[in-house]
């Protein structure tokens, strides 16, 4: 193995604006060997470079059942981000992964699906919905709460569109109160109380929740108030990192490391780890 | 192997043939007034084994430099250009460590090789040859004891030196130290008859510490949220002057240095009690406050370590104590979790 800490390098092949603040990258291995051969489970992260400045870890937001690329999706806060901000089409930075468990989607078949998301953590749930719209006929009903703060929060809003057009997919969007605005057509109300609200059957349904720690542990709340067994509930954490591979000692939640064992929880194992979020 | 005798005068002529085939000698020398493991290349430079308790610095950054750089990198008309730094090890012969500081090694590469390898360890590594000395003294920080180490043990060392009136008696304990041995015949030679080991220093346990009821209790998550965690640790400044000297602890950062257009990727230490260190880009900090910092140290060194790891977290070697700023003693935890 040659040393772990060096990247592939990646062109970026496509830049999407989400938000103001926010940019979805298309990136393409420049190996076309790698290329071809690279393989990812959904759920798994990256870690990414911006050379001069260094690395920042976000989930692949793609699906593995679209090859030959990878999405990711970043909000601009940090040095790195920024960073990656400045940069466009054709541009090159690194790529270091795929790392990490995954959703065990393929135990998912004949189950119905709800996911639950807040703002930027919209991503690491995209790859799952991806995952399960490209084999729609394997999955029951699908269902998709996402909230953000305000309307001009909402991160894929193209693909929002599409969900919601899809007669096999009920999508319920909302924003914090406050966030709306005049023509706003989705509910307003945080994420935890819209998802209980909308009373989504536990009955043979896996939930698949990510947020910022308080929305998941609101949600996780709602979501037993709905019926939903623990074990049925996945979530996937987020702490920083910067090696990915279990050694710089950052992401650890008491003796779990987020980066090898994770970041993919069922609420059951959440619910025993030290609380250390 | 039989014991073998390395008189003190001959460390001149090992250190000679060591550095004439290519190798380094590290061994405790004075650098801005303090005993630090250091490259020596003569016999002058090494501190009399009895001049000094333990030195300043841990000799893990032979393995896990203070700094490195993992590769070069520079923007072309095409993209990136990344020019990996290839890490080749020269034999380190290490004369002179403590018992203590020995039994660490192991851990740095339990870390360092679950599942993914980091051969920039691993090679650094491979290439340590450790000659331990026992401790004929010892002060008041030393506690080797206390966590199953002791001024005789031999975990980690490759040989195994116990100081003679002249010189040294030698025990090879692995097969590199046997080869290492072999290999210098000229330096190491048979025990001549009446050559008296001199009596090791006595290092009393801390009392009231207990291992394994120190575990089972860091085990139980519920006694996580202890508020004796903030009462023990308030007066933690934060400094990580013990994460930087201890031997064992791990933690590192990747960063770059240079500019977009060129410069290096450089793996540096880090410590575990900083605040930004698991500081979130949204701001949100699971480790916001110090004594979540100074926790998750202590649970790493006796919890983390031996049960995921299968190895010893701390060795007992005294630094964090005698680098610490605010005097807090890790023993008064140990202690005080032991309950």
């Amino acid at each position: 193995m040659s040393n772990l800490y060096i990247p592939n390098l990646v062109t970026i092949e496509d830049v999407y604006e989400e938000t103001p603040d926010t940019r979805s990258f298309r990136l393409v291995f420049k190996d076309e060997e790698l290329r071809e051969k690279f393989e990812f489970k959904t759920g798994q992260f990256g870690i990414y470079s911006a050379f001069g400045l260094g690395e920042s870890t976000f989930c692949i937001a793609s699906s593995p059942t679209r090859k030959g690329y990878i999405q990711c999706t970043y909000r601009k806060t940090g040095r790195v981000t920024n960073a990656l901000g400045e940069l466009s089409i054709g541009d090159t930075m690194g790529f270091r992964g795929p790392y990490g468990n995954h959703f065990p989607i393929e135990e998912w078949k004949g189950k119905n699906i709800v996911f639950v998301a807040g703002g930027i953590a919209l991503p690491p749930v995209r790859s799952v919905i991806w995952n399960v719209l490209d084999r729609r006929e394997d999955f029951g009903d699908v269902t998709i709460v996402y909230g953000a703060k305000t309307v001009a929060d909402l991160v894929y809003k193209e693909e929002l569109k599409h969900w919601d057009e899809r007669p096999d997919v009920k999508l319920i969007q909302t924003v914090d109160p406050g966030g709306e605005t005049d023509d706003w057509e989705g509910k307003v109300g945080f994420v935890p109380t819209v998802l209980e609200e909308a009373g989504v059957p536990a009955e043979n349904t896996i939930a698949v929740v990510c947020g910022p720690p308080i929305m998941i542990k609101f949600c996780l709340n709602a979501l037993g108030e709905l019926g939903f067994s623990d074990e049925a509930v996945y979530t996937t954490l987020e702490n920083k990192m910067k090696c990915g591979v279990g050694k710089c000692g950052r992401c650890n939640v008491g003796d779990i490391y987020i980066c090898k064992e994770g970041p993919v929880y069922t609420a059951t194992e959440i619910k025993a780890m030290y609380d250390d979020f | 192997m039989t014991e073998k005798y390395i008189a003190k005068d001959a460390l001149g002529a090992l250190i000679t043939v060591v550095t004439s085939n290519g190798g380094r000698f590290v061994a405790p020398t004075l650098d801005a007034r303090q005993v630090v493991y250091k490259e020596v290349t003569a016999a002058e430079a090494v501190v009399d084994v009895n001049d000094y308790i333990l030195p300043r610095n841990s000799y893990k950054e032979i393995a896990f430099p203070q700094t490195e750089v993992l590769y070069k990198y520079e923007l072309t008309r095409s993209g990136v250009d990344i020019d990996p730094v290839e890490v080749v090890a020269r034999q380190t012969v290490v004369f002179g460590a403590r018992p203590c500081e020995a039994a660490s090694l192991a851990s740095l590469n339990a870390v360092f090789t679950w599942d993914f390898i980091d051969e920039d360890f691993t090679k650094r590594e491979e290439s340590i040859v450790v000659l331990s000395v026992g401790c004929v003294n010892a002060d008041d920080e030393c506690f080797c004891t206390t966590v199953n180490l002791s001024p005789e043990s031999t975990t980690g060392a490759d040989v195994a030196l116990y100081e003679t009136e002249n010189g040294y008696v030698a025990t090879a304990i692995t097969e590199k130290g046997t080869a290492f041995v072999e290999a210098h015949a000229g330096s190491f030679v048979d025990v001549a008859k009446g050559e008296t080991k001199k009596t090791l220093a006595t290092v009393e346990k801390v009392e009231g510490v207990d291992l394994t009821k120190l575990g089972e209790r860091l085990a139980k998550t519920k006694n996580y949220d202890s508020p004796e965690w903030a009462e023990l640790v308030r007066k933690c400044c934060g400094c990580g002057a013990c994460t930087y000297s201890c031997p064992t602890c791990h933690c590192f950062d990747i960063t770059d240095e240079g500019t977009a257009f060129e410069g290096e990727r450089r793996k540096n230490w880090d410590a575990c009690q900083f605040d930004h260190f698991t500081l979130h880009a949204s701001g949100h900090n699971p480790r916001d406050t110090q004594y979540k910092r100074y926790r998750n140290r202590f649970m790493c060194k006796f919890h983390i370590y031996p049960t995921k790891f299968n190895s010893t977290g701390c060795v007992g070697c005294g630094r964090c104590i005698r680098v610490c700023p605010v005097r807090l003693d890790i023993t008064d935890l140990m202690t005080a979790m032991s309950k």
